[in-house]
């Protein structure tokens, strides 16, 4: 099958970076405070930083292990594409582009028996998150210990046997005891429609939270996808047509989760009831507060001997988090555009802060052409809340080389002419500049090349590669390696 | 032992290390921060809370009415 690596659970994928070298081990002991943390923020911020497994953790001994940054580089990214870590981030766009086309592959389900993931059981009063995981706080004030790269599978109230309902979604947890956990659910996601059914009948709604899992499945709880498609269809779409290995939850008869997964916490969602959740340091690189969250109970736990712990950290971007959502914000966004009405863009960078900024690269067909690419933009359901800025580039900038980006500004703006501001426009209320959250204005920058009946008054004459660059390139890469 | 955050004075004990001895981690009763003994906690004045806050904070996502 296939000429990429598919990894099925992250101990694979641990074993990929580590013969890549991707992957430190810190063998020293330490206490899980501020360590950990630290070394996320210190990973994301190398370029090709590595991901960074704890091995000795005070109070916890032999046995147990942190992993952290398993995402946050764009050569751990091309890895998890099963690319070359050198691959380019236009490259990966590409590629990711290609297999998101492949949806739905139906993913594999297997026995109870054949799942890593049910090796060892707990449940009850045995049940003791800490006892399990090496919990820690990820940033000062944050308000406890946080668990920030689950993957949570619940179903819908009204139709739970429906597999194509069935969501799989990256929601902040606090943990809160023992057995209990704060969770995040916002309105706009899936988990909070769901709930509101459950919660109208004062029932349960049942969840299986998988940590430690499978690169992709990770990187495709945080896409956001619609309603009715299945997350596990396109996690077998982007390992380029590989189905996904799940197994069936223990305690639900509707919830399935990755079979390679390190740890499946199951348990409900306590109805009706909020309790005070936060702070937590958040992806705009500032902290959301304390707000009034819902509450889970964990009445079982299954995993795998000797669990890896596999977290994030979030800080001022760039972090983890940002890797995690960049190419996924990118590509529907991309289609949305290119599908729809403007063939001509050939990338969209949607990576900044979720999209908070936002660069399409086009080949304009006349004068205001580029213009009508950001409207429609700004009209597409991801960016008419996040994007509060886009940049227009030529469709020869690359515009995920930030570069180039900026040498467009700098040679193709004109700011009486080609800087427009919107006034009064939708907002996302995480974004810390929007005075009224939820409320914004929209900056459109063109800096594309001016086309007929755009006046171009002086003629520019665009400096193209010598013949043999990129037989120099690979020329020069591969000496270069050798030596 | 009172909370950082909010001098809330009934405080649970949530974990011990699994290696005896070695740290435990305490929670608040009221606004449920959360703290490992080996941490000397800063709660930043803009996060401090008092009980009238706690009781008023925003429900995320809102309750639902009962249908029944
Ligand atoms: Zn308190």
């Amino acid at each position: 099958m296939g000429k990429f690596k598919v990894h099925q659970d992250l101990r694979g994928f641990l074993k990929t970076l580590e013969e890549e070298g991707q992957l430190v081990h810190i063998t020293d002991e330490v206490l899980p405070e501020p360590d950990i943390g630290s070394a996320g923020r210190a990973a994301s911020r190398m370029t090709n930083g590595p991901a960074v497994q704890f091995d000795n953790i005070k109070g916890y001994g032999p046995g147990y292990s942190v992993v952290t940054n398993v995402h946050g580089s764009w050569a751990n990214h091309a890895l998890m594409m099963g690319m070359p870590k050198t691959a380019t981030t236009k490259e990966q766009f590409e590629e990711l582009n290609r297999r998101w086309d492949l949806f739905p592959v139906a993913p594999n389900i297997v026995s109870r028996d054949e799942a890593p993931c049910k090796e060892n059981v707990v449940e009850g009063d045995d049940v003791n998150l800490f006892d399990l995981l090496p919990l820690y706080r990820i940033n000062e004030q944050d308000g406890g210990f946080f668990i920030g790269k689950p993957a949570t599978v619940t179903a819908d109230p009204r139709d739970p046997g429906n597999f194509n309902k069935v969501n799989v979604g990256t929601y902040r947890i606090q943990v809160k005891g023992k057995n209990r956990i704060g969770m995040q659910c916002l309105a706009m996601h899936d988990i909070a429609v769901q709930l509101r059914e459950a919660e109208k009948k004062n029932e349960k709604l049942p969840f299986a939270i998988a940590l430690g899992n499978a690169p992709l499945v990770t990187f495709m709880a945080s896409t956001p996808i619609a309603f009715d498609q299945n997350e596990y269809e396109f996690v077998g779409a982007l390992q380029d047509g590989v189905p996904a290995d799940i197994v069936k939850a223990d305690t639900s008869e509707h919830l399935y989760v990755p079979a390679g997964s390190e740890v499946i916490l199951e348990g409900y969602i306590d109805p009706r009831v909020r309790t005070c959740e936060g702070p937590f340091g958040e992806f705009p690189g500032s902290y959301s507060g304390c707000r009034s969250q819902t509450e889970g109970v964990i009445t079982h736990i299954t995993y795998r001997t000797n669990p890896i712990f596999e977290n994030i950290y979030l800080g001022m971007p760039w972090t983890e988090i940002d890797f995690l959502m960049a190419l996924n914000t990118s590509v529907p966004i991309y289609k949305q555009l290119h599908d729809e009405g403007f063939p001509e863009v050939v990338a969209v960078n949607a990576m900044y802060t979720h999209g908070f900024t936002e660069i399409i690269s086009l080949k304009p067909r006349y004068g205001g052409h580029a213009t009508g690419a950001a409207f429609k933009l700004l009209s597409t359901p991801h960016a008419m809340p996040y994007c509060h800025n886009v940049i227009l580039v030529d469709d020869f900038v690359d515009p995920f080389d930030l570069n180039q980006v900026v040498w467009a500004l700098s040679t193709r703006v004109r700011p009486d002419k080609d800087v427009k501001v919107i006034q009064n426009c939708a907002g996302m209320p995480l974004n810390p500049s929007e005075e009224v959250p939820g409320m914004t204005a929209k900056l459109i920058i063109d800096a594309t090349t001016p086309v007929d009946p755009e006046p171009l008054k002086r003629s520019v004459e665009l400096l193209r590669d010598p013949a043999k660059t990129a037989e120099y390139a690979k020329i020069i890469a591969d000496l270069q390696a050798a030596l | 032992m009172k909370c950082p955050r909010c001098e809330f004075d009934q405080i649970s004990t949530i974990a011990k290390s699994p290696q005896a001895g070695v740290w435990e981690v305490y929670q608040c009763d009221q606004c449920f921060y959360s703290w490992r003994s080996t941490e000397d906690p800063k709660v930043a004045d803009v996060f401090k809370l008092t009980k009238e806050q706690i009781d008023n904070l925003q429900v995320i996502p809102p309750v639902p009415p009962l249908e029944v």
